[in-house]
């Protein structure tokens, strides 16, 4: 089981203001107006191509908007250094494994580096951090396992360690959950709630709606390139919307506190 | 395999302590044997005359092909092996790809093409640094190029930057070898011209190991000073932007750093390949991609290795010898094709 013993520090709000980025001549996201308030677990969802990547990586700063800004805590996050960025903020891109034969434990120190001194590399106060975040995401077991031989569920979870190990207030995570089985994706989700319980922002991208409606304060839903709704799952997630965007036919499931959804293909035949 | 872990620095020390004892007894033998023969005394008495304080007298012949033949070339080896390992770790960090090196990649041409330039020219006879400055030139230019033609949204595919180093390093023959083949009339330097090209420390001097000394330093700092920065780039470019790692300044100086120590290697040995493939690579099966370890372990393995390989090239065929460079490219060249052979399988044992 996977739970946290964090500080309780707030985390600061982010915020994209009229955000909108183009490559190679394609908007990818534009008028973006998005607030990530403080201790909120918001989830990202939308189709394919949608936009939900982009959206992370704006509010990371690890792309630069084309056009509006993204603000830190009231403060344009691409004027902040890097390293202080990344101190406040952490991104997790969606999983690759790795070719490189680190440890876990080196791997999961690379999450140290904003903290690191260029001189004297990591302290004894960062390897006791480390031991911590190992232990929160059950993988202290596997320190000294190289992450090449790992499976995708302990990969994922020894990602989100490194995560943790830049003791980040928010927190984005692109598709945690894509390679996890059941129990070890519900785990990470109780694993988001408890952080965002102690203060920390937790922004995630999923594809199970029910999971986000049942897991999220807040629902942001994206469909090509723009922002279509966001808000409570209950005020956002309804049938109407789920047929425009995810051109899917979705039945309330009765007995549920959270709008719980049994989803069929739109159109689909009665044989 | 592998002998040093996350928390353990332990098998990092005993490594470095055995390629100390390597170094020093390698470089002992190319200090004690040679062509003449010479008493150990007598090679101790010169080693004392110019180590320690104190006047002592010796015979002038023994103290000068102990001193000025035997002692700058194994010290010229051992810096020409360093830089160029260091070098190649570097690059494969820098691509992510554990098939680049200054050889594989053209950038030792390319450093070669500078080189050449300057000594056809008449440069290289200038100011000291001349060859270096040129060879140093040539292999940040040629670098720059395979990176901008193999390189995509910060990713290089092992294909593209193998095609893209092939080419270049047709292209810079090629312009060697007519640049040698325009001072053919003056046969003699040609001849010397050839000869360096072909990769060796052969008859260097303490004048080479102030050719080498600047750029090995400067580029060693650097190598330093960037070490962490690599270790995030291993994991791309997104993770390490994310995790706060100034992605265009750390590739700019590792740029900087390969270039310059390829090629003030180059500039005072010629060709010596593989190296900077064959060294990197074992360095890091055995300690882990962790630069901080990895990068001052690649520096000394190189230094023995080639001071190893050119006590093979001086022996094989004794009185004659062999190029250093064709010694290391018999090491290395199969070693290269079993890893390309090795990286196909896990590429198609990937799909």
């Amino acid at each position: 089981m996977m739970e946290t013993r964090g500080s309780a520090r707030r985390a600061p709000r982010l915020e994209l203001v009229d955000g909108g980025v183009e490559r190679r001549g394609r908007w990818l996201l534009r008028d973006v107006d998005l607030t990530i308030e403080p201790a909120m677990l918001t989830s990202v969802v939308g189709p394919n191509g949608a936009g939900k990547s982009t959206l992370l990586r704006l509010l990371s700063g690890t792309w630069r908007l084309t056009e509006g800004k993204a603000l830190l805590g009231g403060f344009d996050l691409s004027a902040l250094p890097r390293r202080q960025a990344a101190r406040r903020v952490a991104y997790v891109p969606q999983t690759v494994r790795p070719t490189f034969e680190f440890t876990v434990r080196e791997f999961v120190t690379l999450g140290r580096y904003p903290h690191e001194s260029r001189l004297f590399g990591t302290r004894s106060a960062d390897r006791g951090w480390i031991d911590r975040c190992l232990d929160d995401t059950d993988v202290l077991a596997l320190a000294e396992r190289r992450v090449t031989t790992l499976s995708g569920g302990e990969l994922q979870r020894v990602l989100m360690a490194r995560c943790l190990a830049t003791e980040a207030e928010v927190l984005l995570l692109d598709e945690p959950t894509s390679n996890l089985d059941l129990a070890h994706g519900l785990d990470l989700l109780g694993l988001a709630r408890n952080l965002v319980d102690e203060g920390r922002s937790v922004v995630l991208v999923l594809h199970d709606l029910n999971a986000a409606a049942r897991f999220a304060d807040r629902v942001a839903v994206l469909d090509g390139g723009a922002l279509i709704a966001e808000g409570p799952p209950a005020e956002v997630l309804n049938p109407d919307l789920l047929r425009r965007v995810f051109r899917v036919e979705a039945v309330p499931l009765e007995g549920s506190a959270a709008p719980v959804f049994d989803f069929e293909p739109l159109g689909a035949r009665v044989l | 395999m592998r002998i040093a872990f996350g928390g353990n620095q332990a098998g990092f020390w005993w490594y470095m302590a055995a390629g100390a004892v390597l170094l020093l007894a390698f470089a002992g033998i190319g200090l004690f044997r040679g062509a003449v023969p010479i008493d150990e005394g007598d090679v101790l008495a010169v080693l004392a005359r110019h180590l320690l304080p104190g006047e002592r007298a010796a015979d002038p012949s023994v103290d000068t092909i102990v001193w000025s033949l035997r002692a700058p070339r194994v010290v010229v080896a051992a810096m020409v092996g360093g830089c160029l390992a260091l070098a190649g770790a570097q690059m494969q960090g820098l691509f992510r790809n554990p098939l680049a090196s200054p050889g594989i990649v053209g950038t030792s041409t390319g450093a070669a093409a500078g080189a050449v330039f300057a000594l056809t020219f008449g440069l290289a006879g200038t100011f000291l640094l001349a060859a270096p400055l040129f060879a140093v030139a040539g292999a940040l230019l040629s670098l720059l190029i395979v990176t901008r033609i193999a390189t995509r949204d910060g990713y290089t595919p092992v294909t593209t930057l193998l095609l893209a180093g092939v080419a270049l390093n047709a292209l810079l023959a090629a312009f060697n070898s007519w640049l040698i083949a325009r001072s053919w009339e003056q046969y003699e330097a040609a001849r010397r011209i050839a000869y360096w090209m072909m990769g060796g420390v052969t008859d260097r001097g303490w004048v080479h190991v102030g050719m080498v000394l600047p750029g090995m330093v400067i580029g060693c700092a650097i190598a330093v000073w960037f070490a962490r920065d690599l270790d995030l780039l291993l994991e791309g470019e997104e993770v390490a932007a994310s995790l706060g790692v100034d992605i265009e300044k750390t590739k700019r100086a590792v740029l900087w750093s390969a270039a310059i120590l390829t090629g003030s290697a180059v500039a005072v040995s010629g060709v010596v390949g593989f190296v900077g493939l064959v060294v990197p690579h074992l360095v890091r099966l055995l300690l882990g991609p962790v630069h901080r370890r990895l990068l001052p372990a690649a520096f000394l393995t190189g230094a023995w290795f080639v001071v190893g390989a050119d006590l093979l090239a001086r022996t094989l065929v004794a009185p004659e010898e062999v190029f250093l460079g064709v010694v290391t490219a018999f090491v290395g060249a199969p070693f290269f094709l079993f890893l390309l052979v090795r990286h196909e399988s896990e590429v198609a044992a990937s799909r």
